[in-house]
């Protein structure tokens, strides 16, 4: 037991550890309290093509050295436009459209951070993050960032869930069906510079996806999806921190897999129960 | 139906729907009174839910749609009525509680992020216990019937105290036993004040349980009691041919 718990504690000696946990755990919190939306509105492939096209909104910010969070919302919204102006024409399908405004996006950022000569830029630290490096302001940015999109999710809870079960229905007892959708977006938005450093760019999407999605393998209600998706957010973040620095793995690979792993226990362990029910 | 000795719930004045270059529905003039269970047949595409659309404000429409007299510009006095959908319509798989579904229909009655009250929580037992569903309500909405569904979706229209419920081919896919008990709560909803429009492609079930019939095709083609409403000539402008079959024996799938 002793052997284990040092085996888990091992890595938090060093500061920069330490850091990396505190930000892990506000990824795993924040991603699956949003991710849980995303998966039960069907968003997840837009969520995806969202984290890529936020490359040119982050690469941009940082090079003319302004807010990341400011350009990742930026790019969502530049994103959503497009979209919606390439949406307008009936021969072309919403997927294909969000296939090429993200590769669009994430070309530019890619050209953008290639061109830079600024010293340190490089591209894989936004693919990929770079989780030694956070620093306490870093922290203080995402926990304050974490706090405000918690704080709207825990308000909107309500809403949320009833304009995603049935949006008509939403509307028509005066929720503003539209509006939260985009507010969504933005907290997606929000969420991926969150994961920036942690995950990456490229993996943030498994934050988002797959612990909502164990969760929802486990809960009937949204309430006890949410908590459940948290759990193994944070779970995932730690547990995949830990086994990064044992492995000398990179974390947010390793953070992303260990979701996954836990996706694959729950999948084994309910689909017998759901069998048994047919 | 004359609705001389009942106060108008719905009054519905030239009601016309345009999708784009599509007329769907034009000049559509009736006035249900409180209290009426009145069945909305017509062939696919010939309006049903368009109409109930335009009248739960879904939809842009032109003409006027007043309920209890007032006329309603905007999306707010449209929470009288209750737009119940298809059962189709409907993600089956959202891990929700029946109780939960029911709630949905108090949040015209809260404010952003206010937790239910006791006066919620009433209403909500209440209108499970009205569609005898009481001892359902912590069960997930996936796990019920196709029925007992329908009863969860008028329970919630029951706690969000509409005065006019638009059921929206409620009946689809629902089996005989069901549907018989179905229309009795309805009965039992009118005869308590509700006013209730069901469109149905059942035509054998609209001239056996209900008193007042709206035939739709685009317009409205007959508006009285079903015997007069569905007869051969009333059939015939609705759905085309009726090939020499009795109205009450169709049942247009």
């Amino acid at each position: 037991m002793a052997s284990l718990w040092s085996w888990f504690a091992a890595p938090y000696d060093a500061q920069f550890m330490r850091n990396a946990a505190v930000a892990a755990t506000i990824v795993g919190v924040l991603a699956p309290a949003v991710g849980i939306w995303i998966v039960q509105r069907r968003l997840s492939y837009l969520g995806d093509a969202t984290s890529h096209a936020t490359l040119f909104g982050v690469a941009g910010a940082y090079l003319v050295g302004q807010s990341l969070a400011g350009g990742a919302l930026a790019a969502g919204l530049v994103m959503g436009l497009l979209i919606a102006i390439l949406n307008a024409h009936p021969r072309l399908a919403e997927d294909a459209i969000i296939g090429v405004v993200e590769t669009a996006m994430f070309a530019l950022g890619v050209i953008l951070i290639s061109r830079s000569d600024r010293i340190g830029v490089d591209l894989s630290h936004f693919l990929f993050g770079q989780i030694a490096t956070v620093s306490n302001d870093d922290l203080r940015t995402n926990a304050i960032l974490a706090v405000i999109a918690l704080s709207l999710l825990f308000l909107f809870f309500r809403d949320l869930r009833a304009s995603t079960f049935d949006p008509t229905h939403a509307s028509l007892v005066g929720i503003r069906v539209g509006a939260l959708r985009y507010a969504l977006l933005a907290l997606l938005s929000i969420t991926i510079v969150v994961s920036l450093q942690t995950v990456g760019l490229l993996m943030s999407v498994a934050m988002l996806v797959t612990p909502a999605s164990a969760a929802r393998l486990a809960s009937s209600t949204m309430t006890r999806m949410l908590f459940v998706a948290m759990g193994v957010g944070i779970a995932s973040a730690l547990g995949g921190l830990t086994l990064s620095y044992h492995l000398a793995s990179p974390s947010g690979a390793t953070i992303a897999l260990v979701a996954c792993g836990m996706l694959a226990v729950t999948f084994a362990v309910t689909v017998p129960v759901r069998l048994r029910r047919h | 139906m004359p609705t001389l000795t009942r106060a108008v719930a719905l009054r519905l004045e030239d009601v016309g729907v345009r999708y784009g270059g599509f007329t769907a529905l034009t000049g559509v003039s009736c006035s249900i009174g409180s209290g009426e269970l009145v069945a909305v047949v017509g062939p696919n595409g010939a309006g049903k839910s368009t109409l109930f659309r335009a009248v739960a404000g879904l939809v842009p429409h032109s003409g006027t749609v007043a309920f209890g007299g007032e006329i309603c510009h905007h999306r707010r006095g449209r929470m009288h009525a209750a737009f119940i959908p298809q059962r189709s319509d409907v993600n089956l798989d959202f891990p929700i509680r029946v109780a939960e579904v029911v709630m949905l229909g108090r949040r015209r009655f809260l404010r952003l992020g206010q937790r239910p009250r006791r006066i919620d929580r009433d209403a909500v037992s209440l209108a499970l216990e009205q569609v005898n569903l009481a001892d359902r309500r912590d069960r997930p909405l996936g796990s019920l019937s196709g029925g007992q569904i329908q009863r969860v979706f008028l329970a919630r229209a029951l706690a969000q105290e509409a005065d006019v419920l638009l059921l929206d081919e409620s009946l689809s896919g629902v089996d005989r036993p069901s549907t018989e008990s179905l229309v009795t709560l309805f009965e039992e909803l009118a005869a308590a004040g509700t006013t209730l429009l069901v469109s149905t492609h059942d035509l054998a079930l609209a001239r056996g349980r209900f008193a007042r019939c709206l035939a739709i095709n685009g317009r409205l083609v007959a508006d009285g009691p079903p015997r007069a409403c569905l007869s051969d000539r009333e059939l015939e402008a609705v759905f085309g041919s009726t090939t020499g079959e009795r109205a009450g024996e169709r049942h247009i799938a």
